[in-house]
């Protein structure tokens, strides 16, 4: 009788519970993977994915200290006994940002970094880096420096680092996180064909409605540390409540005809067209001297009663343009104007006054003892009084739903939470426009739509402007969604004109959502684009 | 991330000294021009750095942040505490000596008395050759140096594999700090923040920073510890590793090799064995003043 292969990964009754916290962070997870699988693993922020995956490669209990209990197999041997150095070469891991992975200065001593490690000789680390490389077809970065690569090349330079160790199992926790949209499909076809090569891949995605495109064989759902759900898409579908992960618009249509229609109506005033709050004239930019030039003759105007998406690949230059409105970086040619005044004679604690804008990495900016006093800090900058402090403090926390963590060091919150800190820290100081950049990275899918939802239908803000790789989240909340393209604006208009071109979202590296068809489609009944649970109403 | 220092190549004579090289003459100068307070030898060893300085080929333009901070450093040193406080002279001038001004100088109608010695002065000359000979020596290494080169560089001079790759990675954590900085900063002022507006004693001033210092702070906390995941990850410090970096001495680096040990062993006999390297004024300089 022949025996069976092991499997690659087999996890059973596995139980975990950080050394600092008092609750478990999982409870008795049991699951397989066969070789050339894809599994795909979600649930909210903080239910133990990244956590079940730290168990797997090793670093817990290696680097991570807990109560652990249960077992994991790699191909029918405990994890337990190994070393990482030999767990590394069977399991390889993608973390949820590659700028945090990437520790090479150039590409390909990236690459070699897990072989220089193994000690193999030079030769030997060149061949399997090159072929690395090769596979992700990115060979032409090999002698680039990794800090001036995009976002997506990160992502893949980081991937062939783990891919040059050969290992026959793949964990991947959130690789789309960073990624523009035609980046997060190229690299999601990949990893579709890497486990079509055989490789057993385990991915942990909040984008759950763009990994179906690659149609995982397994699915597992998890709430609270527990799996709830462990199938396949179609039982998926069915089981998980919408709300909670992003599921493809068609199938929330029908969920939602039984529910009541959501009532959303957005609080900025109507568009007023007269007076620009922000005008960029002939804007050109470049960092220095040496610098290629990032934007390119930039003509707009932002007036009020206006909600802007600014969409654009990984580089475009999208945060460079909203970092000029608020006076942060100056043009190099042109002139930008707020309120009528040129930045170039305003501070930006001045300009602060009228533009709030929340950065796209919570950790840069935290520092308070606790949340309250983080709240307080922009509206003490620019002179409140006590009274109208508290009363802004008050309605920021509400907003972004964390009346309970007043008092907490913001540093002590989870990622999600320090990311709604940080939005509630700009809206404290009640500026007239509101810049958001990426306000939804790292967000689950509920959070980020009820804190967007909030700000939306809060009064006080004349515009809003958001940059964001999340189509759909443009065309639901923006009445104006601008695109940029390699530092130059290609299209700027109301979302039904500007996303109507199929071919040009392709050419811009965006891809289009179910969510946007859908839309087209409900149009002539419509006559604007809507969220699914709203369309539901529409159909017949 | 993890930035690393402006370097490129340039095809310039540095571009061609293998780094092991290059750091046993940084600090072999180091050891020799530490050794001495004469004159004519930090003289002669401030020309070698200046030729020295001269084959890397760099821009003031490139190099001008670094050079600012040494300027910086250099008039606190030279201006307030040899000059005016006469501290830095301590142990190496000889107490006494003879006064610029032995009647004072006359400022807004009064006559002051300000104790400055030639000697005092002369001994400010003499650190500024020897700190800009230092300087230029170790300036040079991130601009012209690969960023690529420096774990397998400390490996082979001797040092354990885990300490060269993290030395490597200490290095360019100063960049990568000064980015983070940045940004936070940009942040700050985004929240109507400004560094001109705090006021104060030191003290208050050190806790109305809080705003930068602890967002740069746990940031570099917790990006090394993402460095120390992404690292095990990928199996660092189990064994003995190799090095992707490839080193080979050339004619010239035996040369550089040579002419270093020549610079410290000549140095520390000169001043030790001989006795050469004590601290003199030249009569010329004397002249000056009578």
């Amino acid at each position: 009788m022949v025996e069976a292969d092991p499997l690659p990964l087999v996890v059973r009754d596995l139980s975990f519970q950080y050394r600092s916290r008092t609750e478990p962070a999982i409870v008795e997870i049991s699951l397989e993977l066969h070789p050339g699988e894809i599994m795909l693993l979600a649930g909210s922020s903080g239910c133990g994915k990244t956590t079940l995956l730290r168990c797997i490669n090793g670093l817990i209990p290696h680097s991570y200290r807990g109560k652990l209990s249960g077992e994991i197999l790699l191909y029918g041997q405990s994890n337990a006994g190994m070393k990482l150095a030999e767990i590394s070469q069977k399991v390889g891991t993608l973390l949820q940002d590659p700028e945090r992975q990437i520790l090479g200065s150039y590409v390909l001593n990236e690459v070699c970094f897990g072989l220089e490690n193994l000690g193999l000789p030079r030769e030997e680390m060149i061949r399997r880096g090159e072929a690395a490389l090769e596979r992700l077809h990115i060979l032409h970065l090999r002698d680039k420096e990794t800090f001036g690569i995009s976002g997506g090349e990160k992502q893949k330079v980081a991937l062939a680092g783990v891919l040059a160790m050969q290992p026959k199992i793949l964990l991947l926790d959130e690789p789309l996180a960073s990624l523009d949209p035609a980046s997060a499909h190229e690299a999601l076809h990949l990893f579709r064909e890497l486990a079509d090569q055989g490789m057993a891949i385990m991915l942990v995605e909040h984008r759950v409605e763009d990994v179906l495109t690659i149609e995982p064989e397994r699915i597992v759902y998890m709430e609270d540390g527990r799996i709830c759900f462990h199938g396949d898409i179609q039982g998926l579908v069915q089981v998980v409540d919408y709300h909670r992960i992003k599921l493809p618009a068609q199938v929330v249509v029908e969920r939602a005809k039984a529910e009541p229609q959501p009532n959303f109506e957005p609080a900025v005033p109507p568009l007023d067209t007269n007076n620009p709050l922000i005008e960029f004239q002939q804007v050109h930019f470049r960092y220095n001297d040496d610098a290629p030039e990032v934007l390119h003759n930039i003509n707009l105007k932002i007036h009020a009663g206006e909600v802007i998406a600014i969409l654009g690949h990984n580089g475009s230059g999208k945060t460079t343009l909203v970092k000029q409105a608020l006076g942060l970086l100056k043009p190099t040619k042109g002139k930008v104007f707020l309120e009528g005044v040129e930045t170039h004679t305003l501070t930006v604690a001045k300009a602060a006054r009228t533009i709030g804008y929340v950065f796209q990495s919570p950790s840069q900016m935290l520092f308070a003892p606790t949340v309250k006093e983080e709240l307080s800090f922009g509206p003490k900058n620019l002179g409140f009084d006590q009274e109208t402090i508290a009363r802004n403090v008050q309605w920021a926390i509400e907003t972004v739903h964390l009346e309970d963590e007043l008092l907490t060091p913001p540093l002590a919150l989870s990622f999600g939470q320090q990311k709604r800190v940080s939005i509630a820290a700009v809206l404290s100081m009640r500026s007239r426009i509101l810049m958001m950049d990426e306000p939804t990275a790292g967000q689950d899918y509920w959070n980020y739509q009820a804190f967007m939802d909030s700000i939306l239908q809060m009064p006080g803000f004349d515009s809003i402007i958001f940059i964001t790789h999340d189509l759909d989240l443009a065309l639901i909340y923006a009445n104006r969604i601008i695109v940029l393209n390699d530092g130059v604006i290609v299209a700027d208009g109301k979302p039904v004109d500007v996303l109507q071109d199929r071919q040009k979202i392709k050419q811009w590296r965006l891809v289009a959502t179910s969510l946007l068809e859908l839309n087209f489609q409900m149009y002539p009944k419509t006559g604007k684009f809507l969220r699914a649970e709203a369309l539901a109403q529409f159909m017949d | 991330m993890l930035v690393s220092w402006r370097y490129k190549y340039r095809n310039s004579p540095m571009d061609h000294i293998d780094p092991r090289a290059r750091w046993i003459f940084s600090f072999a100068f180091l050891i020799a021009a530490t050794s001495t307070w004469n004159w004519i030898f930090l003289l002669t060893y401030f020309i070698i750095a200046l030729i020295w300085y001269r084959l890397g080929n760099t821009t003031w333009k490139e190099t001008r942040s670094g050079w600012r901070l040494v300027l910086f450093m250099l008039f606190m040193m030279i201006v307030i505490n040899t000059i005016i406080t006469g501290g830095g002279a301590g142990g190496v001038v000889p107490p006494g000596g003879q006064l610029v001004w032995p009647n004072g100088f006359k400022l807004f109608g009064e006559t002051v008395h300000f104790g400055l010695t030639i000697e005092r002065i002369w001994f400010a000359f003499c650190q500024v050759l020897r700190i800009l000979g230092i300087s230029m020596n170790f300036i040079l290494i991130p601009y012209t140096m690969d960023a690529r080169s420096y774990g397998a560089t400390f490996s082979s001079l001797g040092m354990p594999d885990k300490l060269a790759y993290t030395t490597e990675l200490a290095i360019r954590f100063i960049p990568s700090l000064a980015r983070n900085f940045s940004v936070t900063m940009d942040a700050q002022r985004a929240r109507g923040f400004e560094l001109d507006d705090i006021k104060g004693g030191i003290f208050n001033k050190i806790a109305r920073m809080a705003p930068l210092i602890i967002p740069v702070t746990m940031n570099a906390i917790l990006s090394s510890e993402d460095i120390a995941d992404a690292m095990d990850l990928r199996g660092f410090g189990q064994g003995k590793r190799t090095w992707l970096y490839e080193l080979r001495y050339h004619r010239w680096d035996y040369i550089v090799l040579g002419f270093s040990a020549l610079l410290a062993i000549g140095g520390l006999v000169a001043s030790y064995v001989f006795h050469m390297g004590d601290f003199i004024v030249p009569q010329f300089f004397y002249n000056l003043f009578a």
